[in-house]
Formats: C-alpha cells, structure tokens, sequence
C-alpha cells in the first residue's frame, strides 16, 4: 500500500518534468543564446550555459533591428485601441442588456458572427478601402480595423457579465435620477472592473500580436508593428540567433507586464465567459 | 404577436449607446465579408477598373486545376483532427494535472501558459532554430541521448514538415484551452467525486463518468474556438515555412494570401475565403444557438 503511493508519487512527478522540460527548453534556449556572443552560440551545444554575459545582442537588436520603432507603433496601437474598443464594445453591451432594445438577442447574434468569421472573409475588401483611402501605413487605417474585430469577443464577454448585474440596482440608480449614461458610467462600469481586467489583457495580447492584417497594411518598416518587425528582422538576420532571440525578448516584455498585472482577474473573466 | 415592453428612459436616443459599434462592425466585417464574397464570381486583377464576372468558376477551377488548393485544404483538415485529438486532449490532461495540489502548482500554471501570450511570429524564430538541422536544440538533445541518426531537416522536408510546425503550435497553443477547463473544473462540486469514491468508483471511472459530463459546456466552447482557429492558421506556418517545402505547409489562408497578394488572382483568393467561410459556416450555426440560448 505504502510502496504503491510512492511508486504513484514518483510516476506522477516524472510526467511532469518531462512535461516541463518540452516547455521550458525551448525558452531556456532562446534566454541563453541572446546573451551568448556569436562564437560561443556556434561553438557550444545548445542548451549550454553562455560563457560570459554578453549584452550587446539587445543593444545591437533595439538599435539597428529597429526594435525601438516596433515597439513604440505597437504601444500606440494598443493604447488607443484597447480603452477605446473596450469603452465602445461596453456602450453596445449596456445597451443589450439594460436598455430594452427591440431584438435585442437577434442584435447580439448577428455581433457574434462576427467572431465566427474567419478575418480572411473581410481581408481582400479591407485593403481595398485602405489604398483607396489612402490609409495604408497609417496608424488609424490599422486602429480602425482591430476596433472591427474586437468588437464581437468583447460584446460577447462583457454582455455576460453585464447579465450577471442585477437588475435592482438599475431601478435603485433610476429612483435616484441617473440618466442612462450616468448609469453606465457611474454604476454599471465600475461593477464590472473584474471583466473588463480580463478584456484589457486579451485584447492587448491579440492586438499587440496581430500579424495577418498588420503585414497588409502596413509597408513602411517605420510604421510597422511588433510582429510583422520581428518577422523582417527575421527575413535579414535568420541565421543569427543570438541577435534574433535577444529581439523576440525586447518584445515580450510589454505583454509580459500586462500579464502579470491583470493576471489574477484572468481566470475568473475567463469563466465569466464560459458561463456566457 | 404584441407585448407591452417595460421601456427604459431615454426613448430613440438609447440606439446611440449601440451606434458606435453597429457603425465599426458593419463597416469592418459585415460589408467587407459581403463585397468578398460577390468578388469571388469575377476575374480580377485588383486594378483594372473592369472585372469580368466569371459565375462559379473560379470556385471550379480551384476544385479541378488547382492542386497547391487541394493541399491546402487537405492540410487545413489535417490541422483540425490533430487540434482536436491532440491539443485538446492534452490541454485537458494539462488541467487535470495542474488542478492536483503539489509543491509550486502555480509556477507550473505559469510555465505551462506562459508560450500563450507570444505571437505566432516569436513562436516561429523560436521553434525554427529549436528545429534547425546542425545547431538547433532538438539536435543537441538528440546528440545528448545518441539518436541524433534520425535526426533530419524537420521543416524543409517535405513529410515531417506540418507535423514540426503543428508541434510548435501545441507548445504555444495549449495555455488558452487549459485555462478553460481549468475554470471548468472548479466548477464541480467537491461531494459528487467523493459520492463516487465511496461508490467504489476507480479515479478512471470518476472521470469519465464525473468529471467530463460535467465539462461538457466548457468542452463545446474549446472544441468550438479551436477547430475555428484551426481554419485560419496562419501566422506560424507563414514564419516557419511560408507554405513550404514544395507547398506541403501551405493552408487555405497562405494561400488565399497568396492568390490575392502575390499573383494578384482576387478573383480565387476571394473564392477560397468563401469557401473558409462555409466550412466554418457548419460548426458555426450550432456554436451560436449554444451561446445565446437564454
């Protein structure tokens, strides 16, 4: 009885080091050759320790990679689109639950299509419209569009939460005279901080991580951002891995901290999703 | 059929809340997925102020003519049954496992999600050099244990290499089902796996029997988002291979971006995002009446 515990103990623990091996090598490499010089990358194995910490590799990837650019496009995509997105996704949101709209069920459908649909089906005319309206490789050309595709998964998460208010504390605010607005700003809003928590993080992890649309667009290497930069940096610089890592580190970090600060709210909206 | 509605103040002027983003969606999606799809009955350059409306051929020479296509959707079938075999088992299995009490559970949890929150683009730099046939790190752990004889150019052959980019994909992709489930499980009530034990049910038995009808929501929703992500892969294979070698990786989104893009035929690429549509078209119905069943 004793002896079959440990040997589950065991079986247990050996599964999840090998789990955790495939996830974390992959990452321990790419940590270790950005501060590997390019002698020490080519001449030792893979996963060996650098020699000497070599820090040349990001100055070399934020300077002439272009890192800089990416990041600071990248920063002023999300922080326009983000709050904005959320803000205008919340407004329709309120309005489906609180406001007795005609079909206001059939409205909500007819958003959530719109998160079925693949981005390819709308891709073609979009970049149409871009050139002709001469917004290709302009910020707001690409905010304008993310604000499009953000608009069915945020309506569906905070439309659940939303639904989870009840609905006294409308008619308690109404008695008190807040005009619908007042509602939504003042007292539905600052309710919902835990969904909009988890909107902020997925929303500025896909907007930061976009690449399909953001290679169309965008053209001009000053006005791209994050990925489809690291993807033209990749194109010149392949075969250096060192200087390659040390730029997909320099763009992490952003996302990085978004993570670790709206993290604990993450698995809660989650599930406020899934509940729906 | 009438009935009296409770009406919010406000009157006409409430539609102006849902006026922004009825304007942005129909003008970013709902339009531009219409005007798609009457694009892909013409011959079109994307230039040429003429375009000449060709019916359904495009959509039959794509069938007939096209073999990069037929790949394409091939490999696009591929990819689903493996996303739902294996990333959606394995994130399963990932949740039962994190969800256990042991010593840094939460590290574990962090690690196990952490390749979620990169772009497919980082995934690809970094797994292309994971693979990479004399230095990269599969080949020195393959040296490390001595079967570094099958050891290969994993992505530029042309029959190991979908399997190395979807590999890749499941190291990155399992973190957002994970969680799921994860949310999924703490959601069942404590007592009905101990009813089960005292029961003299086998851990095996529990689960089945248990645990997963109990996941049946959550395992709709996983199942749902990720044979549609499965659709639109994308950004991975374009950084790892670009549809290489010898179009094995290609995918109806690389090659609906190459149609349109590259050979200028607006005309197929169009036709091949409508088809996209209708195979998701199929999982799509049912996944809307689920979620917005009151």
């Amino acid at each position: 009885m004793q002896s079959n515990k440990i040997i589950q103990k065991t079986t247990f623990y050996f599964f999840l080091l090998i789990l955790l091996c495939i996830w974390v090598f992959p990452l321990l490499f790419l940590l270790f050759s950005s501060l590997k010089t390019r002698q020490d990358f080519f001449g030792n194995p893979a996963l060996s320790l650098p020699t000497s910490w070599f820090w040349e590799n990001f100055k070399e990837a934020w300077a002439r990679g272009n890192m800089h650019t990416y990041l600071k496009n990248g920063v002023i995509i999300c922080g326009l689109k983000v709050p904005l997105g959320i803000l205008i996704e919340a407004l329709a949101a309120f309005a489906i639950t609180r406001l007795n709209i005609r079909h206001s069920n059939k409205v909500f459908m007819i958003f959530l299509i719109g998160m079925m649909l693949p981005m390819q089906a709308a891709l073609v005319p979009i970049n149409l419209a871009m050139s002709r309206l001469n917004l290709t490789n302009t910020y707001f050309g690409l905010f304008y569009v993310y604000l499009g595709f953000g608009i069915p998964f945020g309506i569906l998460i905070l439309r659940g939460f939303f639904r989870s208010i009840p609905k006294e504390i409308d008619e308690a605010a109404r008695i008190d005279g807040c005009t619908n607005w007042k509602l939504f700003w003042n007292v539905i809003l600052p309710i919902s901080k835990p969904a909009i928590a988890t909107l902020v993080i997925l929303d500025f992890l896909s907007t930061w991580n976009e690449f399909l649309l953001a290679s169309l667009l965008i053209t001009e290497d000053k006005m791209r951002t994050v990925p489809a930069g690291l993807m033209n940096f990749f194109g010149d610089h392949g075969a250096d891995y060192p200087l390659l890592s040390a730029g997909v580190l320099i763009s992490v970090i952003p996302i990085f901290i978004v993570y670790l600060v709206f993290q604990k709210y993450f698995v809660e909206g989650m599930s406020g999703a899934v509940k729906g | 059929m009438k009935t009296k509605r409770l009406e919010a103040p406000g009157g006409i002027f409430r539609y102006l809340f849902l006026l922004p983003a009825a304007v942005i969606y129909l003008s970013v999606i709902v339009f531009p997925a219409f005007y798609s799809f009457y694009l892909s009955f013409f011959k079109w350059n994307g230039i040429n102020p003429n375009k000449i409306f060709v019916g359904f051929q495009n959509y039959i020479q794509l069938f007939t003519q096209d073999q990069v296509f037929l790949t394409a959707l091939r490999n696009n079938i591929i990819w689903i049954v493996l996303t739902v075999c294996v990333t959606v088992t394995i994130s399963l299995l990932l949740a039962l496992l994190v969800n256990q009490q042991f010593k840094g559970r939460t590290a574990v949890r962090g690690i196990l999600y952490f390749p979620y929150i990169l772009s497919g683009v980082m995934v690809a730099i970094i797994w292309s050099w994971v693979y990479q046939p004399q230095l990269g790190l599969l080949k020195g752990l393959m040296d490390a244990v001595g079967i570094a004889n099958i050891s290969t150019a994993w992505l530029s052959n042309p029959s190991t290499a979908l399997l190395a980019v979807f590999f890749a994909a499941l190291w990155q992709g399992v973190g957002g089902p994970m969680t799921l489930f994860l949310a999924g499980l703490q959601t069942i009530p404590a007592d009905l796996k101990e009813a089960a034990f005292i029961d003299g049910a086998s851990k095996i038995q529990t689960f089945f029997k248990v645990t997963l009808p109990m996941l049946r929501e959550t395992l709709v929703i996983v199942l749902a988002t990720q044979i549609i992500a499965s659709m639109k892969v994308y950004d991975v294979i374009y950084a790892m291979t670009g549809g290489g070698p010898a179009n094995s990786t290609q995918t109806l989104s690389t090659w609906m971006v190459s149609q349109t893009f590259t050979f200028s035929n607006f005309g197929m690429g169009t036709a091949i995002s409508t088809i996209m549509v209708a195979v998701m078209m199929i999982i799509i119905v049912p996944y809307v009446s689920l979620m917005s069943k009151e």
